[in-house]
């Protein structure tokens, strides 16, 4: 599909985000609105993925490159962020591991219990079958 | 002379600046093949050691950054694109992958409320670093809707990112996180894209769960957040 019909196709969705996030008020930003959107509407094949492929490729492809120049701002956060960076490094990284943790632990655990459970249930299936079975057979 | 007048008043300066740094950054970093030389730090150090160099101004050199960050709200809306390729996956494990994204983005949240307040930072920088663990197109957006500081959020979206790429195998081996699947949301939803990259070196599903989690992840803190926030 033309590239230019791409770029508008998500460009458009871009502005029904924002449009949803300024004129009807929900509080989450526009263009988190406008992934939301898109989602549906792929799910729902209305757009298909043929339909924004080569650009969103792109677009994906070089993500980092279009987040460099807010990162540069740094430059003007000024004294609190360069007096405290080794604490804020440390900060980050220690977070980062105890964040992994639980959401491994949770994940791990989760399926542990939904898989106890589907044990006892079938272990009920099995019990319930052989008294059955016991009465059908005297 | 004085570089910073008229003839660099226009977006191009800019714009060509960040993208020689950021082929720079990834030339190196494609060399060397070590997570920690990523594109974006070595570009920022790259470009701010050239503006102040030359004495250029932030503000000349953001004539262009502009033009460049305005493909941040495109960028965000095809994040829905690999979400959608890998949501197929997502029937067999439903409610575990959904508990463990949820306690995954509450536990980065509070996380970081808590050790600001205990290390007595200030509210700005407490609220910059909330989004550090989702992916720096929402991070940024939701760092700025709740008062924080939107490039010390993809600082330390970044080097989120670079930690849990690096300690990824190591740390699922010493907690004993054995499953692929929670492995991959594990990964995923701590250190979203940079993490992804490692997970999928792990193994396909590991990749998969990890690039899946990475959108869920980010919605729903940029949902929860601000309530979040409110209790504090």
């Amino acid at each position: 599909m033309r590239i230019l019909l791409q770029f508008a196709i998500i460009v458009g969705i871009c502005l029904v985000g924002e449009f949803l996030h300024k004129i009807v008020g929900i509080p989450v930003p526009g263009n988190i609105l406008g992934m939301v959107l898109l989602f549906i509407l792929l799910c729902l094949k209305v757009v298909k993925i043929d339909h924004i492929k080569d650009v969103s490729d792109f677009l994906l492809k070089y993500i980092a490159f279009f987040f460099l120049p807010p990162s540069i701002s740094i430059m003007a956060a000024g004294d609190e962020v360069l007096s405290q960076w080794p604490l804020l490094l440390a900060m980050c990284v220690a977070l980062t591991i105890v964040t992994m943790v639980s959401t491994g632990w949770a994940v791990q655990l989760s399926v542990q219990i939904s898989k106890t459970i589907k044990l006892h249930r079938k272990g009920i299936d099995v019990k319930r079958r052989a008294k059955v079975g016991s009465r059908e057979s005297r | 002379m004085n570089l910073d007048n008229a003839f660099l008043q226009t977006p191009l300066f800019g714009i060509f600046l960040s993208l020689i740094a950021f082929e720079i950054g990834v030339s190196i970093s494609r060399k060397w093949k070590f997570s920690l030389l990523n594109p974006i730090l070595i570009a920022n150090v790259l470009i701010i050691g050239f503006l102040t160099c030359t004495g250029i101004s932030l503000e000349t050199y953001n004539i262009g950054g502009d033009v460049i960050t305005l493909f941040m709200y495109p960028v965000t809306v095809v994040l829905a694109v690999p979400l959608y390729r890998q949501v197929h996956k997502l029937c067999k494990y439903f409610v575990p992958i959904m508990i463990g994204i949820c306690v995954g983005s509450l536990t980065a949240m509070l996380s970081v409320i808590l050790c600001s307040k205990l290390l007595h930072l200030s509210h700005t920088m407490m609220l910059s670093l909330v989004p550090k663990s989702i992916t720096i197109p929402m991070g940024s957006v939701v760092s700025a809707q709740i008062g924080g500081i939107p490039s010390v959020t993809i600082i330390a979206i970044v080097v989120t990112g670079i930690t849990g790429a690096v300690t990824a195998p190591l740390v699922c081996k010493i907690f004993r996180i054995k499953y692929p699947v929670a492995q991959g949301v594990a990964i995923g939803t701590t250190s979203h894209a940079l993490g992804t990259t490692r997970a999928m070196e792990i193994g396909e599903i590991q990749g998969a769960m990890s690039s899946l989690s990475i959108g869920v992840a980010g919605v729903l803190t940029a949902v929860v957040a601000p309530y979040i926030l409110q209790l504090f």
